[in-house]
């Protein structure tokens, strides 16, 4: 009852294959073209940056096209003098060979003065003795003289020494001057802060005693307030936080103007009696 | 096909520098992609053919043809005829055979013309659904075919990138890229496959519930015939 054999091919087939050739081409043109594969890297761009436009210098490149016209013509008797041109270059190698030369010679002088000193050894005996002679004279002279040298500059030391002293003594004073200067200026500074600090208290009324409450203030440059606390309680919970607060009322603190002066105001210790 | 369009990124200039168990992966996917379109245009032929003849036969079985002269034309046509016109056939000759003989219980007659266009029946759904198995095979296997060559493209652009100090995209992405053609195929070969088996698993299936209200409806003809 087989009616179809299953070997048989449908008659689609052929054309079924031919499609699917089509297909599969239709695809890798689609992933060869389709796709931008290529990858051009952008050509460096190079930028003349220019204050000013220079207006001066177009005229002048407009001008000289002219000039290189006749110059073509030139070449020809040009070309025939550089061949010379190239030919001298080669003397530089020269000098180095000259400079060995120079290097080498010094060593025959040398050896020739050994044999002539075995004849003239006699000669420069005699010569020795004088010259001994002479250096024993020249040594008592300079005995002397090294004496004197002695003695000046032993005076010259001690005026030295003597400048120095004063010098120091006077850069001392000047010290002292500028410290009590500056200690001036830190009592003032401290004196204002204290009195601005003063000025924002809202003091509770009826306190027994003079109590004191200590805080230690961390300051900004510029006279902001970083933090405050508590060193030393006064003892009434009122006057400490009436005191806080009048410290974080009066900022910004006035600092000195010089800010070589701020690490000495950085962490200040701020006392604050009830009673003035 | 054509050309290398390209200085430094062409596809082919990709595929011939990859390594070889890359290009086997390729080619594997390839041609698991043109078979599988292949057997997708010769399925769609054979089912849109089976359609048109079913379609064509009911037509004519319907009008009130004499199943004598339907027979004729079925038999003498046989290997043109659909796969409903060669139901019929069979049956149709089951059941003439035993007319001839007289005296056989109807019952037995029918049974016997019933198995006759099962067979038949079975026969065609296994042609009609042949090489089905493999789109759904291409479908569900391609995509980790190439996933395994662009898997193993990668490591090996990532091994060659340790042997550089200073590491750029630069390096890995010419290997990457090559790695991605063989995923790009399995795709291609996967996404066609998967579609055009379950369009023409549906199309098989309502061609089969079609054939078998055919086989009932037929040997509900047969039987009135018998026993009229």
């Amino acid at each position: 009852m087989a009616l179809r054999k299953p070997s048989e091919i449908e008659p689609g087939a052929m054309r079924a294959g031919l499609l699917a050739v089509l297909v599969h081409v239709i695809f890798f043109a689609f992933m060869v073209f389709g796709l931008n594969w290529k990858t051009y890297p952008t050509e460096p761009v190079m930028v003349d940056l220019w204050s000013s436009l220079p207006p001066a210098v177009q005229p002048a490149i407009k001008a000289a096209p002219p000039l290189p016209e006749p110059k073509p013509v030139q070449p020809p008797p040009e070309a025939a003098p550089l061949p010379p041109r190239i030919e001298t270059p080669p003397p530089p190698p020269k000098p180095d060979i000259a400079l060995k030369e120079k290097i080498e010679k010094p060593n025959p002088v040398e050896k020739k003065p050994v044999e002539k000193k075995e004849l003239v050894k006699k000669e420069q005996e005699q010569k020795e003795r004088k010259e001994k002679e002479r250096k024993e004279k020249e040594q008592k002279e300079q005995e002397l003289k090294e004496q004197k040298a002695r003695v000046a500059a032993e005076v010259a030391q001690l005026q030295r020494e003597q400048q120095e002293a004063n010098a120091k003594a006077q850069a001392k004073a000047a010290q002292a001057v500028a410290q009590s200067r500056l200690a001036n200026e830190m009592a003032e500074y401290k004196a204002k802060i204290l009195a601005k600090i003063r000025r924002n208290i809202v003091m509770p009324p009826d306190l027994p005693g003079n109590p004191v409450v200590e805080f230690d203030v961390t300051l900004l440059p510029g006279g902001d307030i970083l933090d405050v606390r508590l060193r030393a309680s006064s003892g009434f919970a009122a006057f400490d936080s009436a005191v806080e607060r009048g410290i974080f009322l009066s900022k910004p603190l006035p600092l000195p103007p010089d800010p070589a002066l701020f690490p000495k105001f950085r962490n200040l210790s701020v006392k604050v009696h009830y009673h003035e | 096909m054509s050309p290398a369009v390209t200085q430094d990124m062409s596809l082919f200039h990709l595929i011939g520098s990859a390594s070889l168990l890359v290009q086997l992966v390729m080619l594997l996917l390839l041609l698991a992609s043109f078979l599988s379109w292949w057997y997708i245009f010769r399925k769609l032929f054979v089912i849109r053919e089976a359609i048109r003849q079913s379609d064509e036969f009911e037509n004519v079985f319907w009008k009130g043809t004499d199943l004598n002269a339907l027979f004729q034309s079925a038999a003498g046509s046989r290997h043109t005829a659909g796969s409903m016109e060669r139901i019929f056939e069979a049956g149709f000759r089951e059941f003439m055979k035993h007319k001839r003989q007289p005296g056989t219980d109807i019952t037995t007659v029918m049974d016997s013309t019933r198995r006759a266009m099962r067979a038949t029946y079975q026969r065609e759904m296994d042609n009609l659904e042949s090489h089905l198995s493999f789109l759904a095979t291409v479908g569900s296997v391609s995509p980790y075919v190439g996933l395994f060559g662009t898997v193993w493209g990668i490591m090996n652009s990532f091994r060659g990138l340790s042997n550089v100090t200073q590491a750029t995209i630069a390096h890995v992405a010419p290997g990457i890229a090559e790695a991605l053609i063989a995923t790009a195929m399995g795709l291609f070969a996967a996404i066609p496959a998967v579609i055009a088996y379950n369009r023409y698993s549906s199309r098989i299936d309502r061609l089969a519930t079609r054939f078998e209200s055919f086989m009932e409806e037929l040997s509900n003809v047969l039987q009135r015939q018998a026993s009229g």
